[in-house]
């Protein structure tokens, strides 16, 4: 099944669901270590593949929202309180816009610092600022305070999941995981 | 008598064999020296915003001709204030240590359409024998020269400890000048 049914989320939905999760979970890891670790050929190594991950991540988000937009997702159980598909929307809605929001900082910044980049050596990435300082550390904050806005609602999202697993006890969880085959 | 006047004729001779070689100055203003180092393969780009040139050269006979270049190495601008700030340590260009940089050549050539100056480059205190190709361009009074060549950073120990390794920041450092020059 390719396409999204009103109770079940087509692959390329899941692939991209469970690809970009695997990619922004690395993703935070290596934005944490790149901003913390001593000047060092590892620190530029690691802003490196943390730049490079940001840019396939911005790419793949592109790719999912069209996707995500010829394919109108499965609908929520029912049952579920207002509050719980409001909070449900607000979520998925704040997450497309950090998946956004958190590579075009990134990008900000590293326009801003001047600093030649070229996404996995390969694909010079165009300044989409003049070179300041002043933005550059500025930006660099929101990005920050974007990172740790992520942490907090795939922290809401991983525990709702769960929730409707085990709590509530319907196919919300589910029917995002890999089809086993009958 | 006779001797001595074929002597003086061969003196003139000698003297007119060797065209004077004109002494050349640096025009600042319309002169630059950069070196484009690689940040994970990917040029960056710096300067060093104060040198000076001196030349006595004549296109038409280089041998004879000396080149002699002072570079202020604390000049240095890689247009990114982190990196910038960074250069300035021993393990870098060391500008306590070593403000100043030399190039001097007495071994000037032409090659087929350009010129090379052989010569002795002094950099963070180590000396390396360096060839400078560069080409000739003359415009009204003055004359241009401009060329490039590769330098290897580790040669002069730019980049110690654990910068040695070049797959973050390459061993290549290409050097490019242009040098406007005008009689004097």
């Amino acid at each position: 099944m390719l396409r999204n049914t009103a109770d079940s989320w087509g692959a390329p939905a899941k692939l991209f669901h469970w690809v970009m999760a695997a990619l922004i979970l690395a993703q935070i890891a290596l934005g944490v270590m790149a901003a913390s670790w001593r000047v060092s050929p590892t620190k530029i190594e690691l802003f490196f593949w943390h730049k490079s991950t940001g840019m396939l991540i911005l790419a793949l988000v592109a790719l999912r929202l069209l996707w995500r937009l010829a394919n109108p997702a499965p609908l929520l159980p029912p049952g579920m309180a207002r509050w719980e598909r409001a909070a449900a929307r607000m979520s998925h809605l704040l997450l497309y816009a950090l998946m956004i929001g958190l590579p075009v900082t990134g990008w900000i910044v590293n326009s801003a610092s001047n600093v030649p980049f070229r996404i996995f050596w390969l694909i010079p990435l165009p300044a989409i600022v003049a070179p300041d300082e002043t933005t550059a550390d500025l930006v660099a904050a929101v990005h920050g305070g974007l990172a740790a806005l992520l942490a907090l609602v795939l922290a809401a999202h991983t525990g709702a999941a769960l929730r409707h697993h085990f709590v509530k006890r319907d196919t919300v969880l589910t029917r995002m995981l890999p089809r086993k085959t009958p | 008598m006779k001797k001595i006047l074929s002597l003086l004729w061969l003196c003139g001779l000698l003297l007119a064999g060797s065209a004077p070689a004109a002494d050349w100055k640096m025009d600042p203003a319309g002169s630059k020296l950069e070196f484009i180092a690689t940040f994970e393969k990917t040029p960056a780009p710096g300067e060093f915003k104060e040198f000076d040139a001196r030349l006595r050269f004549d296109p038409d006979q280089p041998a004879g001709g000396s080149l002699d270049v002072t570079i202020k190495v604390t000049s240095a601008d890689m247009n990114i204030p982190d990196v910038n700030k960074e250069i300035r340590g021993k393990d870098w260009f060391d500008y306590a240590g070593f403000p100043r940089a030399e190039f001097h050549s007495t071994d000037l050539r032409r090659e087929g359409k350009r010129y090379v100056a052989r010569g002795t480059l002094t950099l963070k205190g180590v000396k390396q024998p360096v060839e400078v190709p560069f080409t000739w361009t003359a415009a009204g009074g003055g004359a241009a020269m401009e060329g490039e060549f590769t330098l290897k950073r580790g040669a002069f120990g730019i980049g110690l400890g654990e910068w040695k390794a070049s797959d973050t920041i390459g061993a290549d450092v290409k050097v490019k000048f242009k040098v406007k020059l005008r009689k004097g």
